[in-house]
């Protein structure tokens, strides 16, 4: 599976980073690192990587199965 | 016909034959939960609304739309977010500025505010929160709205920024009076004015004190805006004191409502309390389910900048929106057991502090104050309840809502 926000759409909620925080790291403005990248998600990262998608309020994280 | 009656006609013709007009005051005190039963009502009744009070607005009540608001800065311009004041005479910065002028002044923000920032004071603000509760626990009751809910957030945010908690002392009678000046009597409005002119005039005092140093202090806020350039420029005293004064009227009285009403459940649900005492860890997910289901953002107000069809409502260039938070945070289209406060939700998407590019700030900071407040008191306190029969007063919808006071009383073991 790979993750990917949505630079444009990311306004820095933090909960992906909060629900996700194995798969997700977040930088000093508060913002996930992982904006505008393709993420791999390892197979037991799966979970976390659905609630992190399920949980933005703006709806910026897609997730595509490999 | 009467004169209402024909003016609601052309106001029938105005907004199309789908959206039904109403005439909602949202300003008045009413019982702990009422602004919630009327979005709640409002949002099954019909997605989109024309209220016809005032200049008249637009209300969106459904959580895709509310969304759909926020993330349309182009559509929906924060010019005004107040939908009964089309033309604000104040300006908040960086509140009321859109995209893409918003970004540089936000920037200049975020980072104080950020999840980096809030770790960093977390062990202050336990150490805060457990002084109060040190001072409250022996009584055996308090008002926990003025004698807690109030005091903490402004202790930590002071901390935060730099100055000293104690100062805390001046701000929250600002605050109070500030909150009171809205649809009050004379004489509190004016005790507002005198509120503002105070909290701008410890700013400026702040501002005074710094100016002079060749460096920013370290994490100072105040000494770190003087340091600071937009399009190569200084900000000048006005801009810096206009947001230092933002960020106390946004920051301090919402942290204090949110509290109130999460405490205020946790008093009535002794299960919800116990299994917060016993697993610590569900305490963040408990924190932002309060915000959803008691959110106190009723709605947001934005301003339409150019003519378009929303929702199927025909939007003129001026109108005003109001985005009902309440009504999106409770739908049952994007929640299971939407009124229910549920401990562990998963995939809460909540608008509690909105979304697009005017994301609340204080966000993470709020959140971590409620955390702790709750850790904390839960060590402490492990058993409270509402000490009256009477039921409690919630101030209207028309900013943001909040218990006026929430008498909490329990057991004291004799020393």
């Amino acid at each position: 599976m790979k993750l990917t926000v949505d630079g444009n759409r990311c306004t820095g909620h933090g909960r992906c980073y909060t629900v996700a925080a194995d798969l997700l790291a977040f930088d000093d403005d508060g913002y996930v690192t992982a904006r505008g990248q393709l993420t791999d998600v390892p197979d037991n990262q799966i979970p976390s990587a659905r609630e992190a998608a399920d949980t933005c309020p703006e709806g910026a994280i897609t997730l595509t199965e490999d | 016909m009467t004169q209402a009656a024909d003016e609601d006609q052309d106001v029938a013709e105005r907004v199309g034959g789908k959206c039904p007009v109403i005439h909602l005051d949202v300003s008045t005190p009413l019982t702990v939960g009422s602004y919630w039963q009327k979005a709640d009502e409002l949002r099954e009744r019909s997605p989109a609304f024309f209220n016809a009070i005032g200049q008249g607005y637009w209300i969106f009540t459904r959580y895709e739309q509310v969304r759909d608001i926020y993330q349309h800065p182009e559509i929906f311009s924060s010019e005004s977010i107040t939908p009964w004041e089309p033309d604000p005479a104040y300006r908040f910065v960086p509140t009321q500025i859109d995209p893409p002028e918003h970004s540089k002044y936000r920037q200049l923000l975020s980072r104080w505010f950020a999840p980096n920032a809030v770790n960093q004071i977390t062990p202050a603000a336990h150490d805060l929160c457990r002084r109060l509760i040190a001072e409250i626990a022996p009584r055996g009751s308090c008002d926990f709205v003025s004698d807690f809910a109030m005091r903490l957030p402004t202790e930590v945010f002071l901390t935060l920024l730099g100055l000293p908690p104690t100062d805390a002392d001046l701000f929250v009678p600002w605050v109070e009076d500030f909150f009171r000046g809205f649809g009050g009597d004379q004489a509190q409005q004016e005790a507002m004015l005198q509120a503002l002119g105070g909290i701008r005039g410890y700013w400026a005092g702040a501002l005074d004190e710094r100016r002079d140093e060749p460096a920013p202090r370290d994490g100072d806020l105040a000494s770190h805006l003087l340091h600071s350039t937009v399009d190569g420029a200084p900000l000048g005293d006005d801009l810096i004191l206009d947001m230092l004064v933002v960020l106390v009227l946004a920051g301090l009285d919402t942290t204090r409502g949110q509290l109130g009403y999460l405490f205020r459940h946790l008093a009535d649900n002794p299960d919800d309390r116990h299994r917060l005492a016993a697993e610590p860890d569900l305490i963040p997910s408990a924190v932002e389910e309060a915000l959803r289901l008691y959110t106190i953002i009723f709605g947001d107000g934005r301003k339409v900048t150019r003519e378009t069809d929303f929702h199927g409502c025909p939007l003129r260039k001026g109108d005003m929106v109001y985005g009902l938070v309440s009504g999106a945070n409770r739908d049952p289209r994007m929640y299971e057991r939407a009124h229910e406060f549920v401990i562990d939700r998963k995939a809460n998407n909540h608008l509690g502090f909105a979304g697009g590019p005017h994301r609340c700030l204080g966000a993470h900071l709020a959140r971590r104050v409620m955390q702790v407040a709750v850790e904390e008191w839960l060590k402490a306190i492990p058993d409270f309840r509402v000490a009256t029969e009477e039921p409690l007063l919630e101030r209207g919808g028309g900013n943001m809502m909040a218990l006026f006071s929430l008498p909490l009383t329990w057991e004291v073991e004799a020393a």
